[in-house]
């Protein structure tokens, strides 16, 4: 397959709520810091994928044709693509499809939320069927509490180590100038923060973000300009029946299917051992947990020992968020691109204050819905 | 049974829902000083000295070049119908304002005379404002015969950073052959239904066309127990809004007997604070139904799902 690499990287400052600029103003700030990072000009970008959550966040349908005018966009090749909590990074699939194809040489991946115009929770309920269930909806909230209440019981898990996460994620947040949420927490804080739908607590829960991510992807050729691109070596998205017969909600098999695909790619076949880093998209803390053993960081029901030995903090063997996860920044619509870009940055050597030394082969994941979409991708300083 | 919402081709029984969202949207600087400073009946524009070009309403960013735009300029009340159309709400046209290099789009009052593209039109302006682009009123004939004004900067300009708006969507969702059925039963009969895949020989609740896993017809509809068990839940404690029900509640997802699929849907009958404690995963449940008289064919004619006691308990 044809090599893709990503040659530059931007995001927002992401916020609770930004006064100052509309909803397309904010995903210009990230175009403009990725082709400043690139150094590159919209008039080197062959082509745009505009990615944003479902319009009911923003009462904006068809953002991508506003968004056009403020990025420079005219006469160049633009569609949206959205996907739930992994539009961003279906659509970075996309773009890196049209590099694969020779369709563009490089290709812009914009994606965006600004998640304080509209109603959150109720737009996100509208993904119910408005015959069956929907009257019961509570956002992604209501079944991500009721699956990981179902996990603890045949998993022998606690809340305790979803709340391990949580401390982790705060913390490592710290060292993000792009989080917007930076203040430590503690396990008993976790525990005993107010219950939203329980077992899922207040500090289980990231922040609800204006935010937006920008990722350059550019054909082997293009890339060759570039001091340090990250090479994508394998990326994979997958989907789930909603309402199938006897569907496991332990672990997705959308994440099982996506992470065994792009280890293949990747020439993996011990990620924990292979893998210097890992960004994961974790709506709340007890996500994370059945990531780890969705990707096979550890068998199957060890999510819990993992957390707690330590060996995903910053420090440890195998550091998972160390940009702090959505727990430092949420805007839905570009929080799968900005665990891309993070990932990016970590084989490029340029995360910061929250860099892993010497990383040089990164993993991350997103998906939206408890266990319904899920994308997995392995980047790495060498081109393989 | 009756057949209330089987629905046929020709004569659909729908199911009609209203999304009403609420929204603050940011306007960003260009859209907020231009709706600001209609308060003070002055059009502002943007201008774009890379492409020299002003537009109006002004854009932040210059749709040409891409690049943030100089300055604000105000624009004369005056200007030219380059297109329009007459609709059921009046006449709509767009309107070149002089020293525009853009169109906008905006109302005519036709009262006084007919207008055509090319003739010459002025701003009226609202007798109250209201921080929208209605504060421009309309534009009339313009029998003043006066040359065309121009472009000058605009000065200090105000701001409105953000602005409420309501989105109230109606839909009409079909039942279908499947769905009608299924409600049909369950307010007439207190019977629930699914549809029986022959190849994998799983009941999907609620009953379909196709089984999702091996994608076949589906063949007939079944029966299913209305008692089942809890597959999962959680306890509601956050409010929203939108939301149709007073928190605490426990949303729960229900596998019914002889089902393969869940049902969502509560459990109630018992303090919810002591839920943690009391409901478990796999425990058995039974619908709790409304009664006969209050069903609409909707989940709602089941009331709420409470736990089976157990034979010690009885
Ligand atoms: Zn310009
Ligand atoms: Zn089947």
């Amino acid at each position: 397959m044809p090599a893709v690499a990503i040659v530059g990287v931007g995001q927002t400052h992401h916020s609770r709520r930004r006064k100052d600029v509309s909803q397309v103003g904010l995903a210009r700030e990230a175009v403009t810091r990725a082709l400043e990072d690139a150094g590159l000009t919209m008039a080197d970008i062959d082509s745009v994928v505009v990615c944003t959550g479902p319009v009911l966040f923003a009462a904006v349908n068809q953002p991508e044709k506003w968004l056009v005018d403020a990025i420079g966009a005219r006469l160049k090749p633009v569609v949206r693509v959205t996907s739930g909590g992994g539009t961003g990074l279906a659509g970075a699939l996309a773009a890196v499809n049209q590099v694969r194809a020779g369709f563009a040489d490089r290709v812009l991946v914009v994606a965006y939320d600004k998640l304080s115009e509209g109603a959150l929770q109720y737009s996100i309920s509208t993904l119910y069927d408005p015959f069956w269930g929907r009257e019961f909806a509570v956002g992604i909230m209501g079944f991500s509490a009721a699956y990981w209440r179902a996990r603890m019981d045949v998993l022998g898990h606690t809340e305790e180590a979803a709340a391990l996460v949580s401390v982790k994620n705060h913390k490592n947040a710290m060292l993000n100038p792009y989080a917007h949420v930076r203040k430590e927490v503690s396990v008993e804080d976790v525990l005993s923060s107010r219950p939203l739908c329980w077992p899922i607590k207040l500090l289980d829960v990231p922040p609800i973000s204006d935010g937006a991510c920008a990722v350059i992807l550019a054909s082997e050729s293009a890339a060759k300009a570039c001091l340090d691109p990250a090479w994508i070596r394998g990326m994979a998205y997958y989907c789930e029946a909603e309402n199938a017969a006897y569907r496991s909600m332990i672990q997705s098999e959308p994440l099982t299917l996506a992470a065994s695909r792009v280890y293949q790619q990747a020439g993996i076949t011990n990620p924990r051992r292979q893998c210097d880093v890992v960004e994961v998209q974790e709506p709340f803390t007890c996500f994370e947990l059945s990531y780890y053993e969705g990707l096979g960081l550890c068998p199957p029901g060890g999510a819990a020992e993992l957390v707690a030995s330590g060996a995903t903090e910053l420090t440890g063997d195998i550091p998972v968020n160390p940009s702090g996860g959505c727990m430092g920044a949420n805007p839905i619509g570009a929080t799968a691109l900005i665990r891309l870009a993070e990932i990016a940055q970590q084989v490029r050597g340029r995360a910061g204050a929250h860099q892993v030394p010497d990383a040089r082969v990164g993993l991350m994941q997103a998906g939206g819905g408890w266990a319904n979409l899920r994308g997995v991708a392995v980047v790495s300083s060498e081109k393989g | 049974m009756t057949d209330g919402l089987v629905t046929s081709i020709d004569e659909a029984q729908v199911l009609t829902t209203t999304l009403s969202m609420p929204y603050t949207l940011t306007t960003g600087p260009a859209a907020g000083s231009f709706l600001f400073e209609l308060g003070n009946h002055r059009i502002l524009g943007s201008r774009c000295e890379v492409c020299s070009r002003t537009v109006v309403p002004p854009s932040d960013y210059c749709s040409r070049c891409g690049e943030a735009p100089d300055e604000f300029v105000q624009l004369p009340e005056t200007g030219t119908v380059t297109a329009l159309t007459r609709t059921d709400r009046g006449v709509l046209a767009l309107i070149r304002l002089d020293g525009a290099d853009a169109d906008l789009l905006h109302r005519l009052d036709l009262a006084k005379g007919a207008v055509t593209v090319g003739t010459r039109v002025r701003a009226v302006w609202a007798a109250t404002a209201t921080q929208s682009v209605l504060d421009l009123d309309c534009f009339v004939l313009d029998e003043d015969d006066q040359p065309p004004g121009t472009a000058h900067p605009a000065g200090e300009v105000g701001l409105i950073a953000q602005v409420p708006h309501q989105l109230e969507l109606e839909y009409q969702h079909s039942y279908g052959p499947h769905y009608g059925r299924l409600f049909d039963e369950l307010a007439s009969s207190r019977r629930i239904l699914g549809s029986l895949c022959p190849t994998c020989r799983n009941v999907l609740v609620p009953p379909r066309e196709f089984c999702d896993a091996c994608f076949v017809r589906t063949g007939q509809h079944v029966d299913v127990s209305d008692h089942g068990v809890l597959q999962a839940f959680s306890v509601i404690h956050l409010e929203f809004v939108g939301q149709t029900r007073t928190p605490p509640y426990i949303y729960a997802e229900i596998v019914l007997d002889g089902s393969a699929t869940r049902l969502i849907h509560t459990v109630a009958g018992f303090d919810v604070a002591t839920a943690a404690e009391r409901l478990s995963i796999g425990m058995p449940v039974r619908a709790v139904w409304k009664d006969p008289a209050d069903c609409r064919g909707t989940l709602n004619d089941i009331d709420y799902f409470e736990p089976v006691p157990s034979p010690d308990q009885q």
